[in-house]
């Protein structure tokens, strides 16, 4: 199908782009790389009245990654990341997964984050390495929200129709670290998949959102290590889901697994 | 709303309704219809161009989003030797039947060949499966481009 009619304006800076939000509220929708919005206009899943193009929005581009805190800003494209010498090998690692390098030619850190698919590689990754969202509106300036509560469920976030994400920033993710997913084929979206760094553990693709297992983080604290009672735990404590892709025993059985597998590539 | 492009070299300008995605200004206003489209989802991969070298979806861009860009569609290909022995490689190794992937397929193998960093031609079979053909089994095509990245 196609997309219906729709208007576009493409403000030049966050000020205009926040200002034509104010006007619009949810008559308008956000426009980043497209890879998410353009499917949903042409199934007609959305239908805004205006959308409003953030290419031109100098403010919201480019990412700081040499120093200890990295800071990327929403339109920062996923190939463009592939390319920085300065990328952690941990969001390289999960990057790979995000789609296929077509996709991620256009796909926009801050479009992944903003539209929340429970499969998604980076509210995962914000949830792992507890990064912060800063979010802007014209009313009501920037608040500055931790991933947990800037997370709440399937294709839903802390972001009001006003509102634009403009950066996530994070501690450098350094030493080791687990990320692996079971996918159908490569750049597909994960079934289930699972993350550890720094002694926390993040599931995603199996529930409503990415999920961190704090019994399993308490039992590592405590001396455990990967086997058959970490396994046990992790079952225990992931959420999941039924859909037509896997049942939710399936994502359970196979998410504690990958938690076994990421905890033993972190230690 | 106006949209100025370069396609295959030849700018191009005119007034595009906004909801109109790149691949159908393409075929339907530019009449370069060997950008096909099979899903118009993002899944098939029969639609990619190179916008600015980089290989995308063109199903999945509003041709406003393309506004001073740089396009190279199949057609663009004809003088281009990289592109030439591609498509001799494809055919030697019978890396097509009817075709429809082809052109997804010629532009995603163009944008990986002039990768930088350069790409593994061992991580072909994994970074091809955004592109779907219902005829050859991949084996060919996958055998081809690795052959032709060296
Ligand atoms: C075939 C295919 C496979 C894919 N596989 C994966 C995968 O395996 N893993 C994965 O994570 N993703 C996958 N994706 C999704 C892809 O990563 C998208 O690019 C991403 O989800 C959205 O980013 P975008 O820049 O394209 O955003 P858009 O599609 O432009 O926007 C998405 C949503 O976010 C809103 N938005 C965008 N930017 C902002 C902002 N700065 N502030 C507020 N709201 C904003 C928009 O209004 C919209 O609601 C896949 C997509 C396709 C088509
Ligand atoms: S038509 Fe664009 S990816 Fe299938
Ligand atoms: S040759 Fe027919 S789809 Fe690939």
């Amino acid at each position: 199908m196609k997309p219906a009619p729709v208007a576009y304006r493409r403000p030049e800076s966050l000020d205009e782009a926040l200002a034509d939000l104010a006007e619009l509220g949810d008559r308008a929708r956000p426009l980043a790389g497209g890879q998410s919005l353009v499917p949903l206009l042409a199934l007609r899943l959305a239908q805004p009245e205006v959308l409003v193009g953030l290419e031109r929005v100098a403010e919201l581009r480019g990412a700081d990654l040499d120093g200890d805190r990295l800071e990327i800003r929403a339109m920062t494209r996923e190939a463009e990341l592939e390319r920085s010498a300065a990328l952690p090998p941990l969001l390289g690692a999960a990057l790979g997964h995000v789609g296929h390098f077509q996709i991620r030619s256009r796909g926009t850190v801050g479009g992944s984050l903003a539209h929340m698919d429970p499969a998604a590689e980076w509210p995962a990754l914000a949830l792992l390495l507890d990064a912060t969202l800063t979010v802007a509106s014209a009313r009501r300036g920037r608040r500055r929200l931790p991933a947990a509560s800037f997370i709440l469920g399937p294709l839903t976030t802390a972001l009001e129709p006003d509102e634009l994400l403009e950066a996530v920033t994070m501690a450098r993710p350094d030493g080791r670290f687990g990320f692996a997913e079971v996918e159908r084929r490569s750049g597909d979206f994960a079934l289930v998949g699972a993350g550890c760094h720094r002694g926390r553990v993040v599931v995603f693709a199996a529930g409503p959102r990415p999920q961190r297992l704090p019994g399993v983080e308490a039992f590592l604290r405590d001396g455990g290590a990967p086997g058959p009672e970490l396994q046990r735990r992790a079952h225990a404590e992931i959420e999941a889901r039924d859909d037509l892709h896997a049942s939710a025993a399936y994502r359970r059985q196979v998410g504690a697994r990958l938690v076994d597998q990421v905890v033993a590539a972190a230690s | 709303m106006i949209c100025r492009l370069t396609v295959n070299g030849t700018p191009w300008e005119g007034d595009v309704p906004p909801r109109l995605t790149l691949a159908d200004l393409l075929r339907d206003h530019l009449q370069l219809t060997g950008t096909h489209l099979g899903c118009e989802q993002g899944v098939c991969g029969a639609c990619t161009v190179l916008c600015d070298g980089e290989a995308v979806r063109s199903c999945l861009m509003l041709a406003v989003q393309a506004d001073g860009r740089s396009l190279t569609t199949v057609e663009g290909l004809d003088a281009d030797p990289d592109a030439a022995a591609l498509r001799d490689a494809l055919v030697a190794g019978r890396g097509l039947q009817c075709g429809f992937c082809t052109p997804g397929f010629l532009l995603s193998a163009l944008a990986l060949r002039r990768a930088d960093p350069p790409v593994d031609p061992a991580r072909v079979p994994e970074l091809l499966a955004g592109n779907i053909c219902r005829c050859t089994g991949y084996g060919p095509i996958v055998a081809a481009v690795r052959a032709w990245l060296g």
